[in-house]
């Protein structure tokens, strides 16, 4: 099945990479508000996403090891860009529940993996950088629509463009990942 | 440069747009719709009043039918069994929710939800299942609390295994005043308390020190490097 993906045409690539991706982040949505069933749909959601790298070259995806410190520290300052407006809002928000902490890492990095390794990459060789910046982004915020109230989509997209402009001025994904994860176990 | 400015300039947008929601971040693991407040915490931003609720339950046989009342926004559900009424001389049972118009703040209990007023026209004989929807924008409740009188008495009625993300499960005997908190002698319940309830201010703070003081070296080096580069390199190539 890999193979053959590979042979197909980039724009079939992209279409059934974000089909896939979407699907999942729409299942994983509907599912985890059913009782008892939170933790395991985020860690069975992120697990699914992590699925559509399968087969990329890590380079292609920015997952490269080079500059590797720079790439961390980089994660790190994305995790305190996301995280500001909270904190300067609120002195006391909650941190999330232990329970949740396993789900939030499962989720996060395969929502990364799949947005801005496979998707971006794959919009990347159908129209260049900004088809993917652009079409990643869109499809990032999309895919929030379900779980999140409507007025949250504003924040999702401009989350989804800071990030994916990070993934194209530094070809890196370690960031994003890093930034993400720290993000969502802050929150 | 560009990209540099281009980072800039989506971070900046962000942090905009971000601080237009409560709690100020773009995801997370939030309950599925915002909680409507009667006193709101600062950080809630707009806020919805919050809405009551009724239902009739049918009496057939003498015997009340198995139904749940609700308020319009599903923050308080509260389920009955068959027969979970004396319904004795009854055809029907009407149950009300309502949302309590100002925030009781009894000793020793923090509520983290509306407290809602529960009545019904005939008393409980079986236990009914309540269940409370809280939010994310304050600590999660360690229990579900009981007064028949909002100026009274508070008493923990307990909490159950929790189906749900946000909401917390209680059986009651009893109709009066409910509310989720937790005992405000004891920090909040499943919160790492750093720095008296500063838990977010010093994780961003310990992120951007880490990133300045790890990336100072990093970006000497690197400058340090690209000049001897420059100096080895042949005038031709520059």
């Amino acid at each position: 099945m890999i193979s053959a993906l590979k042979t197909i045409h980039p724009a079939r690539r992209a279409i059934l990479v974000g089909a896939y991706v979407l699907l999942i982040e729409w299942s994983r949505a509907l599912i985890q508000y059913e009782p008892h069933m939170a933790v395991a749909a985020l860690v069975l959601g992120g697990a699914a996403l992590t699925l559509v790298v399968v087969g990329w070259p890590a380079e292609r995806l920015g997952l490269g090891t080079s500059r590797l410190g720079l790439r961390i520290l980089g994660g790190l300052a994305l995790g305190a860009v996301l995280l500001l407006p909270a904190a300067v809002r609120s002195a006391a928000v909650p941190v999330l529940p232990a329970g949740l902490a396993v789900a939030a890492v499962a989720v996060s990095i395969g929502e990364e993996l799949a947005f801005r390794g496979a998707l971006y990459a794959a919009l990347d060789e159908l129209g260049g950088a900004p088809l993917a910046i652009i079409g990643s982004t869109s499809l990032w915020t999309a895919a929030h629509a379900i779980s999140h109230p409507p007025a949250f989509l504003g924040a999702v997209a401009a989350a989804g463009l800071l990030l994916a402009l990070w993934r194209w001025a530094c070809r890196d994904l370690v960031g994003p990942v890093i930034g993400h994860v720290v993000a969502d176990l802050a929150l | 440069m560009k990209r540099a400015a281009l980072l800039a300039a989506a971070a900046t947008t962000y942090a905009v747009a971000a601080w237009m929601v409560a709690p100020g971040f773009y995801d997370g693991f939030g309950p599925p719709q915002a909680y409507n407040w009667t006193c709101p915490p600062p950080q809630a931003g707009a806020n919805i009043k919050p809405p009551s609720g009724r239902q009739v339950v049918k009496v057939l046989n003498g015997v009340s039918d198995a139904n749940s009342a609700f308020t319009d926004d599903g923050q308080v559900v509260i389920g009955f069994l068959p027969g979970a009424f004396d319904a004795t001389g009854k055809t029907a049972i009407t149950v009300d929710i309502t949302p309590l118009a100002n925030c009781p703040q009894p000793p020793g209990i923090r509520f983290v939800t509306n407290v809602y007023r529960i009545t019904a026209d005939a008393p409980l004989v079986k236990p009914a299942n309540l269940v409370l929807r809280y939010s994310n924008l304050l600590p999660d409740p360690s229990d579900v609390y009981f007064a028949t009188d909002p100026v009274g008495a508070w008493k923990t009625i307990g909490r159950a295994q929790t189906a749900q993300p946000f909401t917390v499960d209680t059986t009651t005997r009893e109709f009066g005043y409910f509310g989720a908190g937790y005992p405000s002698a004891s920090p909040p319940p499943g919160v790492v308390t750093v720095g008296g309830g500063q838990t977010l201010p010093i994780v961003v703070a310990i992120l951007i020190a880490l990133v300045v003081v790890a990336g100072l070296p990093l970006a000497l080096r690197r400058r340090r490097g690209a000049s001897t580069d420059r100096e080895g390199r042949p005038e031709d190539e520059t």
